[in-house]
């Protein structure tokens, strides 16, 4: 009896290991079916981590498609989404990158917002020459992977230093703390960015404090702020987080401009904020709904009247993604990655609803102009006012 | 400063100390971490949520509603995921169950409400009072005041009562109390929803007083309160409030005087050097090991 | 070794040969976590400290000296080791839930070390780590540790191991030095530990923080545990389960996670002392002898 228990398990374990394997040998052996349409892969979390910033992405990527196949598709042929969730975790991103090239055979993926994903996706793109796009990845060292790798972004480096001056200079804040959410790579790899551009700008650091994402008590850090009385904080991190410090700060009275970078845009920062970040919070960044391009308010209005939302920085920048793609395989007359992206990589002054873009020689983009952005009255986002990039020399 | 600081770090432990005491009331008993018990403290600051979003009622309606969902939603997971394993199996294998039961909830919870952060409506009035150097906002005061009512309630109910006799029986011995005559099985359902309600009245005032509340919250407050349960010495009750409001302290004077950065390792070395101090925790009785 | 390796690429899809390679990690890690928890005895909730400890030294090793492979691997288990060995120490003293909460404790705080960690890349975390881990090397690893544990647990040290989970005031009355064995099923658990995220790092090509957190600790003990404690092809089939299950499920797309808690209360149920509780390697090998280990029921 106890053996035929042994074995019986044992038998389980094979089955179980055959199960696993021959999906992998049916993909592989059976004739894959003439591509009748273009396949597109969505990269980025719909639970879990990071899921507030991958699910409009993909409300964005599928209304970008919906549209180009209204139109009539690419090159004769429909688009296609395949939309797998990574739920922010390096394992499931690089099993799921590996399966959009090798088992689904995409033309392009498309994310992941977070850097640190979308570096290990953009590897995997790159061995098995698939075009990633990111729409969102702003730290350094993601299109240096190779040329297979584009990112449709606001560059901090660009941005951050334009900010910082208008703080210094215009508004005359010059004593600054900053706070940095430690466990968010957004956030550690743009905290630098901020600090040299302070130094530069003749401001002064007078407090360092640091918080966690998904984190829920700040009033320890907001206590010593209130002690250290900057004129204004830099918070690096998401909005989640920028809401609940502007919220404990209003609790304990002190009364505080918060600036970031385009993380803080989410409608969830007015939502979560309510009165404590009116007016209080201002951000940059290379997308915003309020005074719209005509581009731009073309595609608010569309999403509104899919969704019932208001789309943010996400979903701009999944649907340029796609609509981007599909211009260059129309320009090169491909869908095949390795010949479209060299026309990808040509792209100049690209009006998208997420702003202008152009690609430079290293691939970098470069969006121009950088809006400064706050929550007024009932508005989300509201336009505070339009800076320049300081952008490198073309 | 310190004093403020001082207040930030209680009211932070007492919404550990509400979680922690479910832990320990469960492993007094079962001798199981219950590690369902976070998602419980979720799904009662969502309930809560939910019934002053619908019907507009007052905090403490609110956080009675919650109490009693998660009264039966503890008594269901218990039923579910942990009851067909007693008596079977290695102490462990119910920490898959809970696991399962854990990630089933939070799931179901992101399926229903959505992945991102909510806020309560403004029930109570969160504007705060100067109080000599400190600033007070009156949720602080509710907090303090409702873990300790609860808490004061607990010790009634398990000192005085004869549910609490029981489980004090139970505690020591469930096989003798069996053989006493005690319902071991109801005993074990009373002390899950009790536990239970505690963790849903810890919820709804932490969603209340740091306007969040969010799917997958309770992975790191349900980490916290078993950390705080076992400083305090796991199965002892008021081990499990002290462990609470020193480990909310702890955190926040790591932020306050020692580096913000550090925070989680502050308040878990220190852990660690306490228990290699005292291996028992705080408050644990030291049990003599027999063969 | 690289014609066996061109082969292999060949044949399997390289989709399915990626969760393969996972999978091997993956019995490599649950086999060490199974000396410590599973025959040893001690809960382990911080295994994932270890993973992080071998992943981020064997990285740096790689990046930053530009060491040989095999030498990073090694660096990474050893640091990890060592590290086990200061853990263990504690285990000496503490037992139950309060040796688990050290263990958690250990790898929170590594966690926020490697948080801080300037040339470990913070938050951002280290890439371009070269991809070396190959699938005949993950394979021949995965079978020599196993070989390795079977043989251990069948000699003399193991079934002392078995004795201490047992109970371990009667295993010290027969004569077993409990504080030996108790450290060194740490230190042998944390090598494998290491050694499983040396492999990982070099498979990766990117490592943060966040892969290594307290969920990963569990996801780790669960696969000991769901296959069975103590039980060398459990741990195989845990580990198995757990890396195969999440993928198969992709097919309910977003009612996935659901499903998955689901199915780990249904199996609880149904098998409370995991899938091959009772059953060691050799009982499988030779089918006549009679069982010898019970389940851990303290």
């Amino acid at each position: 009896m106890k053996r035929k228990t042994a074995r019986n398990w044992a038998l389980v374990l094979c089955l179980i290991m055959l199960v696993a394997l021959v999906p992998g040998c049916n993909d592989t052996k059976a004739p894959a079916p003439a591509a009748e349409t273009i396949k597109l892969g969505f990269l980025g979390a719909k639970t879990v981590n990071n899921a507030n910033y991958g699910i409009p992405g993909e409300k964005g990527m599928k209304m970008a498609i919906e549209e180009v196949n209204a139109k009539g598709g690419v090159l004769g042929k429909k688009l296609e989404g395949i939309y797998e969730d990574n739920k922010g975790d390096s394992r499931e991103i690089a099993n799921i990158a590996t399966k959009y090239a090798t088992v689904d055979k995409v033309s392009a993926m498309i994310g992941d917002p977070a850097t640190g994903l979308t570096k290990i996706a953009a590897d995997i793109a790159q061995k098995n020459q698939v075009v990633i796009f990111s729409a969102g990845a702003t730290g350094t060292g993601v299109v240096e992977i190779g040329d297979f790798v584009f990112r449709n972004t606001l560059l901090d480096k660009f941005a951050a230093p334009s900010v910082v001056d208008w703080m210094i200079n215009t508004k005359g804040w010059k004593n600054i703390a900053i706070i940095t959410s430690m466990n968010n790579g957004y956030s550690t790899a743009l905290t630098p960015v901020f600090k040299t551009a302070i130094e530069e700008k003749g401001g002064k650091i007078v407090l360092e404090e640091s918080i966690n994402d998904k984190e829920t008590d700040f009033t320890a850090q907001v206590t010593k702020l209130k002690q250290a009385n900057p004129q204004v904080l830099v918070f690096t991190g998401y909005y989640t987080e920028a809401a609940l410090i502007m919220l404990e700060a209003q609790k304990q009275g002190l009364d505080i401009v918060m600036v970031g970078g385009d993380g803080l845009y989410g409608e969830d920062l007015k939502k979560l904020g309510g009165t404590a970040v009116e007016e209080k919070v201002i951000f940059y960044a290379g997308f915003s709904a309020d005074q719209p391009s005509p581009e731009t308010d073309a595609f608010i209005k569309a999403y509104r009247a899919k969704y019932n939302e208001d789309p943010d920085m996400f979903s701009a920048q999944y649907y340029d993604a796609v609509m981007i793609i599909a211009k260059a395989m129309e320009a090169a007359n491909s869908s095949d990655p390795k010949v479209f992206k060299t026309e990808l990589a040509k792209l100049k002054d690209y009006p998208g609803v997420s702003g202008n873009t152009t690609f430079l020689p290293d691939r970098e983009p470069l969006k121009s102009p950088v809006f400064l952005l706050t929550v007024k009255g009932d508005k989300f986002p509201a336009l505070l006012e339009k800076v320049p990039t300081s952008a490198p020399q073309q | 400063m310190l004093w403020q600081q001082l207040l930030n770090g209680l009211t932070l432990g007492s919404t550990y100390a509400l979680i922690a005491l479910g832990y320990t009331m469960v492993y007094g008993i079962v001798q199981l971490i219950n590690f369902a018990h976070g998602e419980i403290y979720m799904v009662g600051a969502f309930v809560g949520l939910f019934l002053v979003i619908t019907w507009d009622v007052n905090l403490g309606i609110a956080m009675v509603g919650a109490m009693a969902v998660c009264m039966v939603l503890g008594v269901l997971v218990e039923r579910i995921a942990y009851r067909p394993l007693r008596g079977k199996s290695s102490r462990l294998s119910p920490l898959i169950s809970a696991l399962g039961a854990s990630i089933f909830l939070s799931t179901l919870m992101a399926l229903i409400a959505g992945v991102n952060t909510r806020r309560y409506p403004a029930v109570v009035d969160l504007s705060s009072y100067s109080l000599g150097p400190i600033q007070v906002s009156s949720m602080q005061v509710v907090i303090l005041l409702v873990s300790a009512g609860l808490m004061i309630g607990l010790q009634f109910l398990v000192r005085r009562t004869r549910i609490g006799k029981a489980m004090r029986a139970c505690s020591q011995d469930l096989d003798a109390a069996a053989l006493m005559g005690i319902n071991v099985n109801r005993v074990i359902s009373y002390t899950f929803a009790i536990g239970s309600a505690l963790a849903a009245a810890g919820g709804v005032m932490v969603g209340v007083y740091y306007n969040a509340v969010w799917p997958y919250m309770g992975t790191m407050a349900g980490l916290k309160a078993f950390a705080a349960a076992v400083l305090g010495g796991i199965g002892s009750i008021p081990g499990a409030m002290l462990g609470g409001l020193t480990l909310g302290i702890m955190e926040i004077m790591g932020v306050a005087y020692i580096s913000s950065s550090f925070k989680d390792a502050i308040a878990f070395g220190i852990l660690i050097l306490v228990l290699i101090l005292r291996p028992q925790g705080i408050l644990g009785e030291k049990k003599n090991k027999k063969v | 070794m690289r014609q066996l390796e061109q082969w292999i690429t060949g044949i399997i899809d390289p989709y399915y040969l990626r969760i393969i390679i996972l999978l091997g990690i993956n019995i490599i890690m649950a086999m060490g976590l199974n000396i410590t928890t599973g025959v040893t005895g001690q809960l382990s909730m911080g295994h994932a400290g270890f993973m992080s400890l071998g992943a981020y030294t064997s990285a740096i090793v790689t990046l930053k000296l530009g060491a040989p492979f095999w030498a990073a691997l090694l660096a990474g288990a050893a640091v990890a080791a060592f590290f086990g060995f200061i853990i263990g120490l504690p285990a000496l003293r503490l037992e139950g839930d309060y040796l688990a909460i050290v263990t958690i404790g250990f790898a929170e705080i590594v966690r926020v070390f490697f948080l801080n960690f300037e040339p470990g890349g913070k938050a951002v975390g280290l890439s371009g780590i070269p991809q070396q881990t190959s699938f005949t090397l993950v394979m021949i690893t995965t079978i020599v540790v196993i070989f390795f544990t079977q043989r251990l647990l069948s000699s003399r040290i193991g079934k002392a191991m078995y004795a201490i989970r047992e109970n371990e005031i009667a295993a010290e009355a027969c004569g077993i030095n409990t504080t030996h064995l108790k450290v060194l099923s740490f230190v042998l658990g944390a090598f494998l530990g290491g050694l499983g995220g040396a492999l990982y790092a070099h498979y990766m090509y990117y490592i943060s923080p966040q892969d290594f957190d307290f969920m990963r600790s569990i996801e780790i003990l669960n696969m000991v545990v769901l296959g069975g404690l103590g039980s060398i092809p459990g741990a195989i089939l845990g580990a198995t389960i757990l890396t195969i299950l999440p993928e198969m499920l992709r097919v309910v797309a977003e009612y996935r996670m659901l499903f998955y808690g689901a199915l780990l209360v249904i199996l609880m149920i149904f098998r409370p002392n995991g899938l091959l509780g009772n059953i060691r390697l050799y009982d499988l090998l030779k089918p006549k002898r009679e069982r010898e280990v019970k389940p851990c029921q303290s």
